[in-house]
């Protein structure tokens, strides 16, 4: 009933309230007193508006006037540029039927013109996030060969000591009457030999075409069994290079009893003048093969070390953090410092500057803290403390804000101190709260750690975002084995002392 | 003993809590102070021993003013006056000994008692205490195991500690069903007959007043509506019950409250 006379008294008759709505948006609703839904119905079309025609702009920028760029837009992205349009002037005929029959009925309108809104911003969303879901199940295939090793890295995590045998066999460059002959074989040590000894090396025509040098075959034995054997030329000046056919390393592997046979084609290879003449070139054949027991390979030391460093990392922030932000939570707590003007000044400072910390990224902290600190774990350790001091602030205060009064007008009804007051019942009651949230932000400075690295602040992330950049996959996939299992440890370990405790 | 004058408690909200409340309390009473919640009881309570301030009027501690009192000063009238409260306000997570313990805060060493540390003589008073109410073998309990009645206890054994000349309670039952609200106002009567504390207590219901009260003062709105004995309240009129809980009230509860009347 009473609504009803309010909308009466507001002197706008339905008609006038559903045309207001058609000329500005929201106004009908304004005029009949739903300030709030009039504004948020206007805001909504405008901002989606002025996104839409920014996002035209994009899709057929340098397109002059509106009617074309939106023409062209249109053409690009029928699907988007289609819905919202259509979105946005629903919304508008919406606006105004719902003003129009708000001031017809009295009744309060629906959500219906809100759901409608929600859905405008995201197809917008999902344009300017450029969401493509195509793109992402038909490119996984080309994702998965690093993926595959950073799932299971485990092949990396222990090596062997190698051992590089190889022999060689000299050719003669050109060809003469007097080649030279195969070299001594020796029990017991791979041999190679070529058949011819001697040759042509590979050319260049004048239009740069490769012609082909003469062909030898190599044929090798005491060699270890089933392992990969590479092929490599020692010019007459001593400098080593690997053989290449046809743009590919050259590489054959060793049958049951170590002897392999494979074809060559002389290489090509500038020679300098002072060369020229009767060169002789050395073909070898190198192998490496692992021996010795197996040990741990440099990317999991480094990993355990790094983890090590990252734990104690984030527990040093911690134990700082605790130890700073106390005093700061005493400052931020309402019901300590209401007492006076100037406390409740020092109250809302507090608060603002633990919001303004708070609302900066550890990252970004480690990024500042790199530069007045240098590289290195110390600068990770400023970073999340100055982040913790802000987080553990606020969660203290209000902490201290919850606490239950009755027991502190008890303590001061028989007597006691400002101090024993303090101890006896506002200490007791801290305890939970504190332990938890404690240990709840050792667990979160640990995990921070872990990627605080990335910008230079030590521990595992550091090692990460190297092995990344390497494109080493096998040894960022260790690390990320460690960090994963460390949360995990560390969840559970924080869950189960906070049960304890709490 | 205690006497209380032109008190007027003006909340900073503008809420008038007390307006120019005076009585006076005789040594050894049983005073109840019944009225409808927000009529003030607890706010005057308070007032007593200081937990809120005054805005005017004076209490009067065997002639001393309480209002006027510097924080010693305050202290040591504190410890004279036990406390107990609707909610026991035990400091939960603490063991029962160490809340009886705290009883004696206002008599032992600030400094030494910050590390827990008392007297073995108050440690003895603690034993006995608890042993006076019943719960001796709970001592090294968490206060927050004991069900609501035993932690009423122990906030008694708690005033007990203070060796108290008067006991401020404020509702002391109102957490309680009735056989433990018997039973807890039992043990403040013993108190006030054995021991000749003063009580000075706030009631909700009319049939606990009848049977203890010595003398009763009706608050509503702030303001003493009715004074009476022990037995002007067992033989009330409507009238009386009207002025004090209001028109609607007396609608509600007539029906037990004639009956009563017609025995």
């Amino acid at each position: 009933m009473t609504t009803t006379t309010q909308r009466t008294t507001a002197g706008v008759s339905a008609p006038t309230a559903g045309l207001a709505s058609l000329f500005v948006p929201g106004l009908g609703q304004m005029l009949i007193r739903q300030t709030r839904r009039g504004l948020l119905i206007l805001g909504s079309l405008v901002s989606a508006l002025g996104l839409l025609a920014w996002r035209v702009h994009l899709i057929a920028h340098r397109t002059a006037g509106v009617w074309p760029a939106f023409e062209k837009a249109l053409r690009r992205q029928p699907v988007f540029v289609g819905l919202v349009t259509i979105g946005i002037i629903i919304l508008w005929l919406w606006a105004s039927r719902d003003a129009y029959r708000q001031a017809s009925t009295g009744q309060p309108g629906g959500m219906g013109i809100f759901v409608l809104i929600v859905a405008i911003f995201f197809v917008l969303g999902w344009q300017i996030g450029e969401i493509d879901l195509y793109k992402a199940v038909t490119e996984l295939p080309d994702a998965w060969p690093p993926l595959s090793k950073v799932l299971w890295p485990w092949g990396a995590a222990f090596v062997r000591e190698t051992e590089e045998i190889g022999a060689s066999a000299p050719i003669l460059v050109p060809c003469d009457d007097n080649p030279p002959a195969p070299p001594e074989e020796v029990a017991g040590q791979p041999y190679v030999m070529a058949e011819p000894t001697c040759g042509e090396l590979s050319s260049l025509d004048e239009n740069n075409q490769i012609i082909p040098g003469s062909r030898l075959t190599l044929t090798g034995r005491g060699f270890a069994p089933h392992t990969e054997t590479q092929i490599w030329w020692a010019d007459p000046l001593g400098n080593e290079f690997r053989h290449r056919q046809g743009g590919e390393y050259v590489t054959v592997e060793t049958d049951d009893e170590g002897r392999f046979q494979v074809e060559l084609i002389l290489p090509y290879r500038l020679v300098p003048p002072s060369a020229a003449g009767r060169q002789i070139w050395h073909v070898e054949a190198r192998q490496v093969s692992a021996v010795g027991d197996l040990k741990p390979s440099e990317a999991l030391t480094l990993s355990v070390g790094r983890m090590v460093e990252t734990i104690f990392l984030g527990m040093m922030a911690t134990v700082f953090g605790i130890v700073l932000s106390i005093p700061v939570s005493f400052l931020a707590a309402r019901n300590l410092m209401s007492g006076s003007r100037l406390t409740l000044l020092i109250y809302y400072l507090t608060r603002t500057v633990l919001n303004i910390i708070r609302s900066i990224e550890p990252m970004i902290w480690a990024i500042i803290a790199v530069i007045v600190v240098g590289l290195g774990p110390f600068a990770g350790i400023v970073a999340l403390t100055i982040h913790s001091i802000a987080a553990l602030g606020k969660l203290y205060s209000e902490a201290i804000e919850g606490i239950d009064p009755g027991p502190i007008e008890a303590i001061q009804a028989t007597g006691a101190t400002r101090l024993q007051t303090i101890v006896f019942a506002v200490v007791p009651q801290m305890i939970p709260p504190f332990v938890s949230f404690s240990i709840y932000r050792w667990d979160i400075n640990v995990r921070m750690s872990t990627v605080i690295g990335l910008v230079g602040g030590g521990g595992i992330g550091f090692i990460l975002i190297q092995y990344i950049r390497l494109l080493d996959y096998r040894a960022a996939g260790i690390a990320v084995w460690f960090i994963a299992i460390t949360v995990a440890v560390l969840d559970y370990i924080s869950a189960e002392i906070r049960r304890r405790f709490v | 003993m205690l006497e209380i004058k032109h008190l007027t408690k003006i909340y900073p909200d503008g809420t008038i809590a007390l307006r120019d409340v005076s009585f006076t309390v005789e040594e050894g009473e049983f005073l109840i102070i019944i009225g409808l919640s927000g009529s003030g009881k607890s706010t005057l309570l308070r007032c007593i021993n200081r937990l809120i301030e005054p805005t005017e009027g004076q209490i009067l501690w065997d002639g001393m003013d309480i209002t006027a009192a510097d924080a010693v000063q305050l202290r040591h009238i504190r410890r004279q006056i036990g406390m107990i409260f609707q909610q026991f306000n035990l400091v939960k997570r603490a063991t029962v000994m160490t809340n009886v313990l705290s009883g004696r805060l206002g008599y032992v060493n600030p400094w030494a008692s910050l590390l827990h540390r008392f007297p073995p003589a108050d440690r003895e008073m603690a034993r006995r205490a608890l042993e006076r109410v019943g719960l001796a073998d709970q001592a090294h309990k968490r206060a927050d195991e004991l069900s609501g009645g035993q932690q009423q206890r122990v906030g008694i054994a708690r005033a007990l500690m203070q060796q108290p000349r008067m006991v401020l309670a404020d509702e002391p039952v109102a957490s309680l069903d009735p056989v433990l609200a018997h039973s807890i106002l039992g043990d403040l009567e013993r108190l006030n007959q054995e021991e000749g504390i003063t009580v000075l207590c706030s009631l909700h219901y009319l049939d606990l007043v009848q049977r203890y009260a010595t003398r009763v003062i009706g608050l509503r709105d702030g303001r003493i509506v009715y004074r009476g004995t022990g037995d002007d309240i067992r033989n009330m009129t409507d009238a009386e019950f009207k002025e004090i809980y209001g028109e609607e009230a007396v609608r509600v509860s007539v029906g037990p409250h004639a009956k009563e009347e017609t025995r």
